[in-house]
């Protein structure tokens, strides 16, 4: 019972002098894994219903409806995928202590996700000027519903990951377990894109 | 070794004062008792909203066309009191949504989920506090939606409270209060899956020292795995409440079909799909909640550990595995697969099986056990009744050669209702009753409570008896006027009967919310003591009633397993038939230990 008073703080020393991630950092990841696993699951609804509408409609695209580009997106996949890059220097740097670059790395990678939305915003002015409009039946229905709601996601992430970089730079900052929660999540938005993009631009 | 994982959990969980502002501490509360009072309340007054909902409902089959007694003026001004076609149609929507949703969901899961998970694992408070209040207020901003609803133009909600498409599109409901009530449903969603990743979180990583798994209570079982189910499928739920408000508002075509879409347009039974994906998982979350109390609570008051603990609990993790793989029995009739259709049968008919060993454990823990007939007895002994009977019935519904008669008959409602509702609705009582003391440190009158359960018990089984013996007579559920078709005419007579039972059930309900409003406001109301019951989990034997802001002055270390009961050496050495999950016995307690093992 003696112990009580110093075990703690023994091993908290413990935890922070190996890199370990403590108690409440477990949790934290834990926690992070179920929720990213229930929004996994609202995107694998969403593909679901794509699957369906597209085994029950005769021909896909249909007739009249415009093919979709596979370029640009697939230059988007490459844009996402360096900002994911950047996010894990980041953490990496932020992990080290060293502010500066874990700043640069975190705004770098925001900076790509603007470029991610820009480009996909091209995207979608180039299919709504060669005439796909989400009112046009399944096949735009289910281009701009899935594309606009994994683009709120990006917009979600890239916001923080400026706020973050923005914090770093400025003051003690955020805790590594926040840094590192953010970067799960951009993650996560990154290779649902990449199932994005084989599944609606490319099968 | 012990103590020192004490100390860690000691460590990663420090104790805070407890908030001195007002705010703080009542309204934007981060504690988890706190929270799990805010959903009692917000789904009690629900609750009884719904239960007023389901008397008008009872009123128009038992007398259409004529004006409501009493409610009538009130509500239905403009029609003089007669509920017209279209008001029907959002009265019983708007039943349904309320009850599942808005108010058993808050009072089983968010009610209990929030008060008892830390305080029956030994934890602090829950992994993210700040998530936990930012669920409440969420919920809360769906239930202001679905209040909202009620005061639009073309009035709420009309397509069912299973929302299918085409009627739930503009083409079949084009008022705003329909698309209130699916952005209620989604906001309740994110509020659900905030709660369920918390639950999860907080059972796999805050458990105490010593409180392995096989240890938990059964009622954290229970809402643990509902909690499982919920983060899995709430979010199926989201989406194809996305998907409606973009086809509502945003001119997308998932769910138009036919005339309604210029372009081939898209398929209605994809959103049978997706709601049932979710919605047959929602039964269970639902009812194992339930399960759990019941198991814990009929174990304690039978003086008896549970009978094959892990066989329930086993058996609790198979039917949550299973009901993810039976879905497709609701939509037997939508032309699907003759093939697919029979495994879906298989796999409805197969969750009998744990289902019934879960009962037959509780009947098995009742066996030879010391009886004491307080009123969460009663309840858990009531809840074995309903279920079973729903259960029961669920068997036709589930195969499918009967399903084509029976569908979409008051036998599906009857069924439904007993599960859900009056299954639910007992469990919730069941745990209501068993853990008011420890909520609000006071007791609730005793003889009230058990005038209430045996109104409750009595009048429910006629009410949805009555709902399954018409359905099988014929009738329809949903019918504005069932008695325009000639063979439901002479069913009149048993409509009226169900629905008198029923006025009476709703009259019997304010029994319970007497004695509940005494109980929590009354000056003469008794104190609780930390441990009423004399039993062993940890909320009543390591903390005061009510628990104080950090729950426990030190965390417990836990040796044993929750229902150690009537154990002769422990009687030995501390003169009582219980032992309480963390306690030490006199002189070591060492052959105790070796027999509480699980």
């Amino acid at each position: 019972m003696a112990e009580r008073g110093e075990g703690p703080a023994v091993v908290r020393e413990l935890a922070s002098f190996r890199g370990r991630p403590s108690e409440e950092e477990v949790t934290s990841y834990v926690g992070m894994v179920i929720f990213l696993g229930s929004w996994a699951m609202l995107f694998a609804a969403l593909f679901f219903s794509y699957a369906l509408l597209r085994a029950r409609s005769p021909s896909w695209p249909p007739p009249g409806d415009p093919p979709l580009p596979v370029l640009l997106p697939g230059l988007n996949t490459l844009v996402i995928g360096a900002s994911s890059l950047a996010v894990v220097r980041g953490v990496r740097a932020f992990g080290l202590g060293r502010r500066r670059r874990a700043a640069g790395a975190l705004a770098l990678g925001a900076a790509l996700g603007a470029v991610f939305l820009a480009l996909q915003g091209v995207v979608w002015a180039g299919a709504w000027r060669a005439g796909l409009l989400p009112s046009g039946g399944p096949y735009g229905s289910v281009f701009y519903a899935l594309t606009a709601f994994h683009a709120l996601h990006v917009l979600a992430g890239l916001l923080a990951l400026a706020a973050l970089a923005a914090r770093v730079l400025a003051g003690p900052g955020p805790g590594r377990t926040r840094v590192r929660l953010w970067a799960m999540f951009w993650h996560f938005v990154g290779a649902v894109w990449c199932a994005l993009y084989a599944a609606v631009y490319l099968a | 070794m012990s103590t020192t994982a004490v100390a860690l959990a000691e460590a990663s969980q420090p104790i805070h004062p407890p908030p001195t502002s007002f705010w703080q501490r009542y309204v934007f509360s981060i504690d988890h008792k706190v929270i799990g009072r805010q959903f009692l309340w917000s789904g009690l007054v629900f609750l009884l909203l719904g239960g007023t909902l389901a008397m008008l409902i009872r009123w128009q089959w038992a007398y259409p066309y004529r004006p409501v007694p009493l409610l009538g003026g009130l509500v239905l001004g403009k029609s003089g009191g007669v509920i017209g076609p279209a008001t029907y149609q959002q009265i019983f929507t708007t039943h349904g949504l309320i009850m599942i949703f808005f108010a058993v969901t808050p009072v089983l899961i968010g009610c209990f989920g929030n008060f008892l998970i830390p305080l029956m694992i030994g934890a602090r408070d829950m992994a993210f506090p700040k998530l936990n209040m930012f669920s409440f207020w969420t919920f809360l901003v769906s239930q202001v939606l679905v209040l909202a609803s009620l005061f639009t133009d073309l009035g709420s909600a009309g397509a069912g409270w299973t929302t299918y498409p085409p009627l739930s599109t503009n083409v079949g409901m084009p008022g705003l209060g329909q698309t209130l009530i699916v952005a209620a449903i989604f906001v309740t969603g994110v509020s659900s899956t905030m709660g369920a990743v918390n639950y999860v979180t907080t059972v796999i990583r805050l458990r105490a020292p010593g409180m392995t798994y096989m240890r938990l209570p059964l009622t954290i079982w229970g809402l643990w795995l509902t909690a499982i189910l919920n983060a899995l499928f709430v979010p199926v739920l989201g989406s194809a409440a996305l998907l409606l408000l973009l086809d509502r508002n945003f001119g997308t075509q998932f769910f138009l079909a036919g005339a309604a879409a210029v372009k081939g347009g898209g398929d209605p039974i994809l959103y049978q799909h997706l709601f049932w994906i979710f919605g047959h998982p929602e039964v269970y979350i639902m009812i194992l909640p339930a399960w759990g109390i019941v198991g814990d609570v009929v174990s304690f008051f039978a003086r008896k550990p549970h009978h094959w603990y892990r066989g329930t609990v086993g058996a609790m993790v198979v039917v949550t595995v299973l009901s993810a793989m039976v879905y497709g029995h609701h939509m037997f009739l939508t032309g699907m697969s003759p093939l697919l259709g029979k495994g879906f049968m298989l796999f409805t008919l197969l969750i009998s099986v744990p289902s019934m060993i879960v009962v037959l454990n509780w009947v098995m823990t009742v066996w030879r056990g010391s009886l004491h007939f307080d009123s969460p007895m009663l309840w858990a002994l009531g809840t074995a009744f309903v279920f079973g009977v729903g259960g029961l019935t669920g068997l036709f519904l589930g195969d499918i050669s009967m399903d084509l008669y029976l569908h979409d008959t008051m036998f599906v409602v009857g069924h439904f209702h007993f599960t859900m509702a009056a299954g639910s609705f007992f469990g919730a009582m069941t745990g209501i009753t068993f853990w008011f003391p420890k909520i609000f440190g006071r007791r609730l009158d005793e003889r009230l409570l058990k005038a209430h359960f045996w109104v409750t018990l009595v009048f429910i089984t006629l009410v949805f008896g009555g709902q399954l013996l018409v359905g099988y007579a014929g009738q329809q559920r949903r019918l504005f006027d069932p008695f325009q078709y000639t063979f439901i005419q002479g069913l009149r007579g048993l409509n009226r009967w169900t629905s008198w039972a029923a006025f009476v059930l709703f009259a019997g309900q304010f029994l319970f919310v007497w004695s509940f409003l005494k109980a929590v406001f009354g000056r003469h109301a008794e104190a609780a003591g930390p441990n009423p019951w004399q039993v062993t989990t940890l909320e009543w034997t390591e903390t005061g009633s009510p628990p104080p802001f950090h729950n426990f002055d030190h965390i417990p270390l836990v040796v044993r397993g929750p229902h150690e009961l009537s154990n002769p050496e422990v009687r030995d050495l501390t003169g009582r038939d219980f032992a309480g999950q963390a306690e030490v016995l006199p002189g070591g307690g060492e052959p105790a230990l070796a027999a509480g093992k699980g």
